[in-house]
Order: structure tokens, then sequence, then C-alpha cells
């Protein structure tokens, strides 16, 4: 296993960002870009979400449990499902905002537990230096640790250097939970298209719009009320959760996100769940796919 | 759909002969392209494409039998008699005959159906032969006697549908005799139901053997 810095952390245009759709606009005061419900300079956005995402670190994920009622897990277990990585041979795979390795790891035992596959390879790419640790004390309790099949990567997914992450190089690229804490998403989207084989599959799992009115009406009290609660409770930390709930109700619509997906250059199914994405819960999340063709 | 995979959808139509209603021959037709790929799509592609497992097969059935149908009107000629349009449908099931079994058991086994309460939906196959039935009115329309009587046209294509899969060399002499007595008996509702009946029990069986279900 290995861990790179592939760039100055001092250079912001290398580092890595979990975050991405934004409203961005242009006025007298230059261009902005939303943080949570906040309208932020486009600029300072990846050092916002940076500050977000050092403070959460440590506890990111007991704080998803929390939160989502261990739930998050079921979903990443369905996203990696979807993909079944392995089951036609092995695969070179990117994830993207993957720090804590949770989707990496799910990749790799899911290639194994079911096709005996040890060949397949997963580059773990966070603009976070904290989650990386994360993950990299994860995977250090497994048998992963220190092979070929994974490697942590610090970079910036709007800017992926291409001399490490080379044109037409990957057949699988995952982003969990992460595109929308990106400044600019059509970037991430851009940067993954070029990456990508031809042929090959995007994968996005990510908090979208829950269309049942009741459902909603629920689930908005559970995130504004509960969530930042939690958040002080078990983290010390009422604004990141705050920020967290936030983001996810400025993300795309899931007929928006899937027309981003397609501007970026990617075929993808129908307008429709279970076409360019599946619902997960009514909505909740969803997960969103296309094909470089 | 995107243009993109409806393309794919279209590419993949000649390779069922060789390869079926299956994922591959999906996969296999990015192979085709004006600009090819170098190789196969991969299986996640093929999912993000056309849906996760049966669901992209179910997808190609549905692509196969929309293209057939459009062919039955592409390749109408004047002053058809509705036999002759049935006979010409049933024609362009014969390059993928072998194929045609499994396919309507994909069509019959959606994964929502209750299992094993309802092993086997018959709304896809009922809608399949009433738009074949549908197709067949519009284009021998001179024949307008057919319009009041669709319900039995599908009834009738089933059964030589059915009749074809065992025996393709008889399957249009069936289907002139099932014509033939439909239209003397003038019992058209009796022997739409006496059809169904037979037609339905009859794919029941093909559906429970093609292996499908297990």
């Amino acid at each position: 296993m290995q861990v790179t810095r592939s760039i100055p952390r001092k250079l912001s245009a290398c580092r890595l960002i979990h975050n991405h759709h934004i409203l961005r606009s242009s006025g007298p005061a230059g261009r902005t870009t939303s943080f949570g419900f906040r309208t932020v300079p486009e600029e300072s956005k990846e050092s916002l979400v940076k500050g977000v995402f050092d403070s959460v670190a440590s506890k990111y994920d007991l704080m998803n449990d929390a939160s989502s009622l261990g739930v998050h897990r079921l979903w990443k277990d369905s996203f990696v499902d979807t993909l079944k990585p392995g089951r036609k041979g092995p695969l070179r795979c990117i994830d993207v905002a993957g720090g804590t390795g949770d989707i990496a790891l799910r990749i790799l035992d899911h290639a194994r537990e079911n096709y005996a596959d040890r060949e397949t390879t997963v580059d773990i790419v966070d603009i976070n230096a904290q989650m990386l640790k994360e993950g990299f004390m994860r995977f250090k309790k497994t048998m992963y640790h220190n092979t070929p099949q994974v490697s942590f990567h610090e970079a910036n997914a709007q800017e992926l250097t291409a001399s490490q992450f080379k044109n037409d190089s990957y057949d699988l690229y995952t982003i969990a939970f992460g595109i929308r804490n990106c400044t600019s998403v059509p970037a991430v989207l851009s940067e993954a298209y070029r990456v990508l084989k031809p042929g090959a599959t995007f994968a996005c799992l990510e908090f979208s719009k829950v269309n049942n009115s009741l459902l909603s009406t629920l689930y908005d009290q559970y995130s504004f009320t509960v969530i930042p609660l939690l958040g002080t409770i078990l983290a010390g930390d009422r604004n990141s959760y705050q920020y967290l709930v936030e983001s996810i109700r400025k993300f795309p619509s899931q007929p928006d996100f899937a027309q981003m997906i397609r501007d970026a250059g990617f075929s993808t199914g129908g307008d429709f769940d279970g076409g360019a994405w599946t619902e997960l819960w009514g909505g909740i999340a969803s997960i969103h796919t296309g094909v470089k063709i | 759909m995107t243009t993109t995979s409806a393309k794919l959808l279209k590419l993949a139509l000649p390779l069922i002969k060789n390869h079926g209603f299956t994922r591959e021959t999906l996969s296999l037709s990015a192979l085709s392209l004006p600009t090819p790929l170098a190789n196969p799509l991969p299986d996640a592609s093929v999912t993000a494409l056309f849906g996760p497992g049966d669901d992209a097969c179910r997808t190609l059935v549905h692509a196969w039998l929309d293209d057939a149908r459009r062919r039955m009107k592409e390749e109408a000629i004047e002053k058809m008699g509705m036999g002759d349009v049935l006979k010409a449908r049933l024609k362009s099931n014969e390059p993928v005959l072998e194929h045609l079994p499994e396919a309507f058991a994909l069509l019959a086994s959606s994964p929502l159906l209750p299992l094993p309460l309802l092993p086997v939906d018959p709304a896809p196959i009922i809608r399949h032969a009433a738009q074949v039935s549908n197709q067949a009115c519009w284009i021998a329309h001179s024949d307008s006697s057919w319009y009041t009587r669709r319900a039995t046209i599908s009834a009738i294509y089933l059964a030589a549908e059915l009749h074809q899969l065992t025996s393709p060399k008889t399957a249009p002499e069936f289907l002139d005799s099932l014509l033939e007595n439909a239209e003397h008996a003038g019992k058209a509702l009796d022997e739409t139901a006496l059809f169904a009946s037979y037609v339905w029990k009859s794919w029941r069986g093909i559906v429970r053997s093609s292996g499908v279900l297990v």
C-alpha cells in the first residue's frame, strides 16, 4: 500500500476536495458558490470544506452511523453491489473523496469474496489528508495493507494531475457522498471523464431529493434538528454537521444532476428512477451512473 | 434513454441471433459503433445504461419487439390481408426463434412479482400480442371487419406464435386455419376466451421450463 501526496499542499489546485456542486455566479464581488445555505467566494469554499472534514474526520463514520441510523452502510453496500466489481475480471478503480476507505474496502471485498478476484485495484483519492489518514489506518487492519491493491493519494477531484492520473486509465470511477462538497461539480465530472477508459463507468452515490412530500417533511425535520444535535453531542461540532445537512439541500435534483453528467460527455440511462439514477429510501440518496462512450 | 443508449440497443439487434437476449449481446454492441470501442462494454456499464441483471435483457427484448413491429409497417405492401400481415410478423421471428422462449419468459418473470404466489405475469405477453394486433389492423385497414375483433386477433396471433416455437414450418398454415375458423364461426368473444385459455396454459409451461424462474 502506498500513500502519495501527489502535489504540494500549498498548491490549492492540486488538493482534493470532497464536494462540488455549487450554484456559481459572478458579479461585482467575483464568482461565488454555495457553502451550505451560505454564499461564499468560490476561492474560499475549498478551505471551508477542508475545515469541515478536518473537524469531523476522526468521528466521520461514527457520525454517519448516528445520523443515518446505520443506513449509510446499507447504501454503500448497495452502491458497490450494483457495480459488481470483479464480475467480468479485474478492474482498475479510482475512488474519489474516498478518504476513509469504506467504498474502496467494499470494492475489494466484493471482488474477492464473490469472484475470487485479488487483482482489482483501487486508488483512493481525497483532498483531505486527515480523511486519508483515517482510511490508511482502516486498511492497516485488512489483508490489503501493503499490497498493490490499494493506494492513497492526496489530490483535488477537480484537477487530478494528468501525470499521475492519466487519460483513459481507469475502468471504474466512484465518488460517494463527496461530490456535493466540491466547488465545481462540472470540473469533477470533466476530470472523471478524462481519466476513465472508453466504455468505463462513472458511479456517484450522493444524497438527493425526496419526492414524497410526507417523507420529505419528516426527513427535513430530522435533518435540521437531530443531525446537528448529534454533531454537538458526539463530535462537539454543531456547525460542521449543520453544513453537511445544508449542503445536501443545495445539491441538484436527480434529473438536474443526470443532465450535468451527460453534459460532461457521459451516456446515461433515461431520466427516471432505475435509469440514469437509482433512488435509495425514497430518494434520500441516489446512485447516479454514466458511461464514457 | 439517451441517444447513445438507443444507438447501442439498435446495434445489438443483429447480434441477438448469435448471442440471444443477453447482457453479452448488449456488451458486444459497443464493438459495432461507428467508432468502435476496443473491448466490449464492461458489465457495470451495461448496468448503467440498460439496468441491472435481467432488467437489461428485458430492455433488449422490448427493443427487439418494438423493432419487429416497426418493420411490420415498413415492409408492408399495398392491400395486404390480415393473414399476410401476421405471417410476415411471424417470419420476422425466425432468425431469433431459438431465443424467443427465453425472451418471453423474461418478460413474464418480472422481479416485482410476489414469487412464488404469482410466478408468472401474463400482462407483458398479452400487451405484446395486443400491440401486434393493433399494428396489423392498421396495416390491413382495407379489411375493416377486423377492427372490431382485435382481441380475437391478439389471441390468434399468440396461439400461432406459440405454435411457431414448437413447429416453425407449419405455423403459417396453423395461423390460416385459426383465422378462417374465427371468421366463419362468428363467435369472436367465445373464441377469444378459448384461445386465451389455451395460450396462457402453454406460455406458462414454456416459461416454467425455460429455467428463468429457477
